[in-house]
């Protein structure tokens, strides 16, 4: 947006991708600004360019429809834990949890750490607990939507 | 949330800000555009006076105002041959144009007043850049990036 009202609508080459035989290109770092952006592409073939294929309308960040996370929820005896799926260095996550039939009391951890499993609390023998979580993204303040409910039962 | 994520307070106005892209682009560029600056005697920001003796109650109109200046006359003098380095740029000077945008918006909502000494500070600021070539000076001022995001 800065290059098109402050620098004569000049466009940003992405060397990775200047030229690039593949068909996908991570211009993650080059629209890390919460404003809207044009993105524009061309085939070549030797000397011979195509016409400019621009993107209609804008992309802004702030805009993105984040994912809920992909989780896995583990009674470990008593221990009630969860893994989550590594999303990115920006994403943090919203994990709560409850035990069934006691909706009212649930309970809240975020974590922006996925490298090891995630220790939620103990439960009691026999009971089950239920478990949801979401990511967040606090450079665009956005969140997701809850995942689908996962139950496990402890043991005894 | 890194350091750079967070509520920033500049007199009346509470702004949430992501400043760690910036930082990380700086930092990534800082070098090199460092090397372009031979002057090394002057202070575009700091000169004769530190951006620490700002009023609290100033920081608001003069913040909104230090951003304006590095989108508005710094970062379309800083073309380099280096693609790398430009890039770099780019995503600053769009996150400035965001983070400007959000300080435009609570300067209007809080009212913010520039005082008498921040006015004095911001002219400062102008002659010392008015004072070099354009280009000498854009690169100065780009390179002391981190003065003013120590100073946020």
């Amino acid at each position: 947006e800065y290059e098109r009202e402050h620098a004569n609508g000049s466009w940003i080459p992405i060397s990775e991708c200047s030229p690039t035989t593949a068909t996908v290109c991570n211009v993650t770092e080059d629209i890390s600004a919460s404003v809207a952006y044009k993105l524009r592409v061309r085939a070549e073939l030797g000397a011979t360019r195509s016409q400019w294929g621009t993107m209609k309308g804008f992309f802004n960040r702030a805009m993105t429809s984040l994912t809920p996370p992909l989780l896995r929820v583990l009674a470990d005896g008593h221990h009630l834990l969860v893994e989550l799926a590594d999303m990115g260095p920006s994403f943090q996550f919203r994990v709560l949890y409850w035990r069934k039939g006691q909706e009212s009391r649930v309970q809240q951890k975020v974590t922006k750490e996925v490298s090891s499993v995630l220790h939620l609390g103990t439960m009691e023998a026999g009971a089950e607990y239920c478990v949801k979580a979401q990511t967040h993204v606090e450079a665009i303040s956005r969140s997701s939507s809850f995942s689908p409910t996962q139950c496990v039962r402890a043991q005894g | 949330l890194t350091a750079g994520d967070k509520i920033f307070h500049f007199g009346a106005c509470r702004v949430f800000l992501s400043t760690t892209e910036i930082r990380a682009g700086f930092t990534a560029i800082k070098a090199n555009i460092q090397s372009r600056d031979p002057i090394r005697t002057l202070s575009i920001l700091s000169h004769p006076h530190s951006l620490h003796k700002v009023k609290s109650s100033d920081r608001c109109c003069i913040t909104h105002q230090l951003f304006t200046f590095y989108v508005d006359k710094v970062f379309k003098h800083c073309r380099t041959e280096d693609p790398f380095v430009n890039r770099k740029i780019s995503s600053i000077a769009n996150s400035f144009l965001s983070v400007r945008r959000k300080l435009g918006q609570c300067r209007e909502q809080n009212n913010c007043v520039c005082g008498e000494e921040s006015t004095e500070k911001f002219k400062q600021i102008l002659a010392n850049y008015e004072g070099l070539n354009v280009t000498s000076a854009a690169m100065k001022s780009l390179g002391e990036l981190d003065i003013l995001l120590d100073w946020m």
